[in-house]
């Protein structure tokens, strides 16, 4: 269902990991507070240019590592005592008709899944992240949120294609493989990512389920080991990734900077250790261990290794099925006491989300849950997704 | 890990952790512990690694010159600037 | 006991291709405004993404192949981490894991003999930006011009053993990378660094010494100064206990003539490279691979030895002529005009490089036209400009490029009369003017034609045949 009126549908949010020039971006840390990009992202340039207006800027977590936002150096909305992601509120309250966000942990999908909306998040290379404030840049994704598959759809089909400026953007042959006719016929369920999640999730996955084999779609629920183990090899090269995307903030040529220091290092060491949260100071030690000299083989290199073992096993995957159907969270909320006593809690619950991050593999959350399909076929899936997803509300 | 590691580390990321955010680094680490291990059963004796998720290559562009932005542009959120330079504090080398 | 320095050099050139490694701004950083070639990417801003300039693969290839390297055919860009405030991103992008070449070998020539130096590999990355420490006194100032112009670091095996071995290999690199075109290699405009790894131990021994790793010099002579210095600051240290040796990185003072152990940070070294996601791996497929070869130099030996056979110019000569490719560009040009090896080589060596050296520049910056100068060669060797006249007209030519010799000389009176009635005029005018040299010469005295010769051309302003003055002089007298 749509909640927004139809003078908003040229109107979209962005979270603040889009550059954009005329609205400050901060990646949610202290360290970016009122920071003006001189450019705008390519993916809010082309909506730009179609004639859509970019609202306002949507709070994420710092460097959207978290759950949903809750690292906010200014504090994250929560109602009720559960916390709540900024994107997915401002569409639920019908300031705009869809929100471009960077996904990087995952909180786009957990928006999506426990907000009742829709997101994509595109084969890795089509759209592209020029303009994105990087983090984790092998497997971020710049994604969509919206109030159904549709409207996904139609925000995705203009900002994806190729794009010199990055390089990692996909040539447009094979972006236009996502334009291929595809129906989703058959789908696997993995026992091993239904690991740990609550009852109400659990209904919405087999509330999807019955819908798909309504709709003729056979699902089948199989064993699988190795996809499960996407979340320690995410978390690791996340981590190092962030941490060396993240040393450029130093408080020298832009950004925050320390009122007090004697030398260059305590300039440096005085505005990161003042300006950056605990979750990602915890990342950075993290991801800086996994590649020192010591760990690099053991680590960084492995995890690296893992990347392809899990890549080729959604492969043997695809050779049978058209699609994975998996919890995108743990619960169809997080309450603001669990978050505050587990403050790693993104570092778990990415247990859902980290085999398509890590994958680039298209992911669809609707209805509460996820599914994951071969690159490029998000068009598929979101064709898929429109089966079920009402019954995430 | 520990505090020695744990003091390289800042000092190598330019970070000053309090007392209770060691503790919880420390604490974060030790639940890596079980990450590892499930890393560690998987075999990649023969796999080669994956830097990049899309079969992608040799993605270069034309040796041409183009400057977008002013050095005003540029400098106008620098916390110090001199003659057009960025400052820092004295560096000896 | 006598000893000997191994020392092993990691040059650093700046590629000379037009913008920059990973960004589009303009690599001509020197002598620039501060921060006037900068973008978002160079001064360390989020969401500007790295895309390779394909030119500095190809003279990453080319240098590779002047040196005798092995290209690999896959290459990759990783990331290094350090904090300094001349690395705006606080990482590197350089090539850690494949560089573009490996296992090379240089040949140099000291007055020992001919040696090899091997080369470990030449990576290609993104050079950092520049401090400046003497505008304010408790500030650095920072500027990003140089900040991603592209480099080459050449790392060589320990293979060399003094200060003049290390000049000759410098030289050779130079030679090579200009000859190939992909460098300036000027260390006074720091468009090549040399950063020296040197240790010493006893003569015989197969056990390393304890390294230390100079840097900041500034010329090839501060080089040769530093090894010399650091060599006997390690003999000295080992013989006479002065000081214990450490492994460390010591600072190049040229004016006070020492070298200091630099103060390292803990974490110095710890630069936790990983592959840098956002660059893909460039394949250098076998079109790619020929294309580069096929645009490789002829080797300055092969030049040299072609000179003599197929032009038969002397050893002497053409051994002047292949000291840079600018020269034997210039020459072979003029060559291909005039028709004459020897003409060509002898205005290039006595007028051309003197020019050069008068006006203190090398010989790479040499930017005369060579088809223009062959045709000033046919000029004067066909006669219609004299050699004085045809000098001014050279030395014309090195300060507009677009003069033609031919056009140039008939617009300044440099062309050479046939008028033999005009010629007599004036030989009849100097005689008249000057009996005592007429006398002396019908007295014997053949220094006084030389007299009467120069005063006649003088009046001539140059422009008549030697040959023809002499003659027609020689029958007024008489």
């Amino acid at each position: 269902m749509k909640t927004y009126t139809e003078d908003k549908k040229l109107t979209v949010v962005a979270d603040d990991m889009m550059l954009t020039k005329d609205m400050p971006t901060t990646a949610g840390s202290k360290m970016l507070d009122g920071y003006m990009s001189l450019f705008d992202s390519e993916a809010l340039a082309r909506l730009k240019d179609a004639g859509y207006t970019v609202a306002a800027k949507a709070a994420v977590g710092e460097f959207a590592i978290d759950l949903l936002g809750e690292t906010n150096f200014k504090g994250a909305p929560a109602s009720d005592g559960h916390i709540k992601n900024q994107a997915a509120e401002m569409i639920l309250s019908g300031d705009a008709s869809a929100a471009v966000c960077l996904d990087v942990n995952g909180a786009v999908r957990r928006a999506a899944a426990q907000s009742g909306l829709v997101s994509v998040k595109p084969t890795y290379g089509t759209v592209s992240r020029f303009g994105t404030i990087p983090a984790a840049c092998s497997g971020e994704t710049v994604s969509v949120l919206a109030c159904d598959a549709e409207d996904c759809g139609r925000i995705l089909d203009l900002i994806a294609g190729h794009d010199d400026k990055d390089g990692t953007s996909l040539p447009a042959e094979l972006i236009a493989k996502t334009n291929e006719a595809a129906t989703v016929r058959k789908v696997a369920v993995l026992a091993s990512m239904k690991k740990g999640i609550g009852a109400d999730v659990c209904e919405k996955l087999d509330a999807a389920v019955a819908v798909l084999k309504a709709n003729g779609v056979e699902v089948d629920e199989i064993d699988d080991s190795v996809i499960s183990a996407s979340r320690p090899a995410w978390n690791a090269l996340m981590s190092a990734e962030l941490c060396n995307n993240v040393s450029r903030y130093d408080g020298v040529k832009y950004g925050y900077r320390a009122e007090s220091f004697t030398n260059i290092d305590e300039l440096y060491t005085n505005s990161r250790t003042e300006a950056f949260g605990e979750l990602l100071k915890t990342a950075i030690i993290f991801g800086s261990e996994t590649l020192s000299t010591e760990n690099y083989m053991k680590i960084y290199d492995k995890c690296l290794r893992v990347r392809r073992v899990i890549s080729e096993a959604f492969g043997k995957l695809f050779e049978t099925y058209d699609a994975v159907l998996m919890p995108a969270t743990s619960s169809m909320s997080y309450t603001e006491a669990e978050v505050k006593e587990n403050k790693f809690i993104a570092f778990e619950e990415n247990y859902y989300t980290a085999p398509a991050s890590i994958t680039g593999l298209p992911a669809i959350v609707a209805g509460g849950v996820q599914l994951v399909g071969r690159a490029f076929s998000e068009k598929a899936l979101l064709e898929a997704a429109k089966k079920y997803e009402k019954e995430g509300k | 890990m520990d505090r020695e590691i744990l003091r390289r580390l800042e000092l190598l990321n330019q970070l000053s952790l309090t007392e209770q955010e060691k503790e919880s680094v420390i604490a974060f680490f030790s639940d890596r512990e079980k990450d590892l291990e499930t890393l560690d059963a998987i075999d990649t004796a023969d796999v080669e690694r994956m830097v990049h998720v899309m079969p992608i290559m040799t993605v270069v562009r034309e040796d041409k010159v183009s400057q977008i932005f002013s050095r005003e542009e540029l400098q106008a959120a620098a916390p110090e600037t001199d003659e057009g330079y960025w400052c820092v504090p004295k560096v000896m080398e | 006991m006598r000893y000997e320095t191994v020392i092993g050099l990691e040059v650093h050139v700046e590629l000379a291709t037009s913008s920059k490694i990973f960004c589009s701004c303009s690599a001509h950083s020197y002598g620039a405004e501060p921060n006037s070639h900068v973008c978002p990417a160079c001064c360390g801003m989020p969401g500007m993404l790295p895309v390779v300039n394909k030119r500095v693969v190809d003279y990453g290839m080319k240098a590779g192949m002047m040196l005798g390297c092995h290209i690999n055919r896959t290459t990759t860009f990783d990331k290094k981490s350090y904090y300094y405030p001349d690395l705006p991103a606080a990482y590197q992008t350089t090539q850690w894991f494949a560089p573009v070449a490996v296992n090379g070998v240089v040949e140099i020539e000291t007055s020992k003999g001919k040696k090899n130096v091997r080369i470990k590999q030449i990576h290609m990355e993104e050079d950092a930006g520049k401090l400046v420490h003497d505008i304010r006194e408790d500030t650095t100032h920072v500027d990003f011009n140089r900040t991603s112009v592209p480099l080459i670091e050449i790392v060589s095996q320990p293979d060399l053993s003094s200060a003049e071995e290390v000049e000759a290999y410098l030289e050779r690199l130079k030679t090579l990378l200009r000859y190939a075109k992909v460098a300036e290699c000027e260390m006074a405009h720091g468009t090549m660094r040399c950063d020296v790894n040197l240790s010493v131990r006893p003569e015989g021994s197969n056990k390393l010494g304890v390294r230390a790793e100079m840097k900041n010099m500034n010329s090839i002579e501060a080089i040769k100064r530093a090894i010399e210095y650091e060599t006997a600051r390690h003999i000295d240290a080992i013989e006479n206990g002065t000081e214990e040796l450490r492994q460390e990185t010591r600072r190049w003072d040229d004016i006070k003539g020492k070298s200091y152990a630099m103060r390292t940070k803990e974490t110095a070294g710890d630069y936790r490279y990983f592959p840098d996601p956002n660059v893909m791996p460039v394949v250098i497929d076998d079109e790619w691979f020929d294309s580069i070869k096929a645009s490789l130099p002829e080797f300055p030996e092969v030049k040299k030895e072609r000179y003599i056979s197929e032009y038969g110019l002397g050893e002497y000569d053409a051994d002047q002529l292949t000291k840079s490719i600018a020269l034997c560009e210039c020459f072979e040009a003029a060559y291909g005009v005039c028709k004459s090896a020897k003409d060509a080589a002898n205005w290039m060596i006595s007028e051309v490089m003197s020019i050069l050296n008068q006006k203190k520049m090398t010989y790479d910056m040499l930017d005369l036209d060579g088809k223009a100068l062959g045709e000033l060669i046919l000029l004067v060797s066909g006669g219609t400009v004299g050699r004085a006249n045809a000098k001014k007209i050279l030395a014309a030519m090195f300060d507009d490029a677009s003069i033609e010799p031919k056009a140039y000389a008939e617009a300044n009176g440099y062309v050479v009369s046939n008028d033999t009635g005009m010629i007599e005029a004036v030989i009849k005018a100097v005689i008249a003017a000057d009996p005592k040299s007429v006398a002396d010469y019908k007295s014997g005295k053949e220094k006084a034609l030389m007299a009467l010769f120069g005063k006649c051309m003088k009046e001539l302003k140059g422009n008549c045949d030697p040959q023809t003055l002499r003659k027609l002089l020689i029958d007024s007298i008489s």
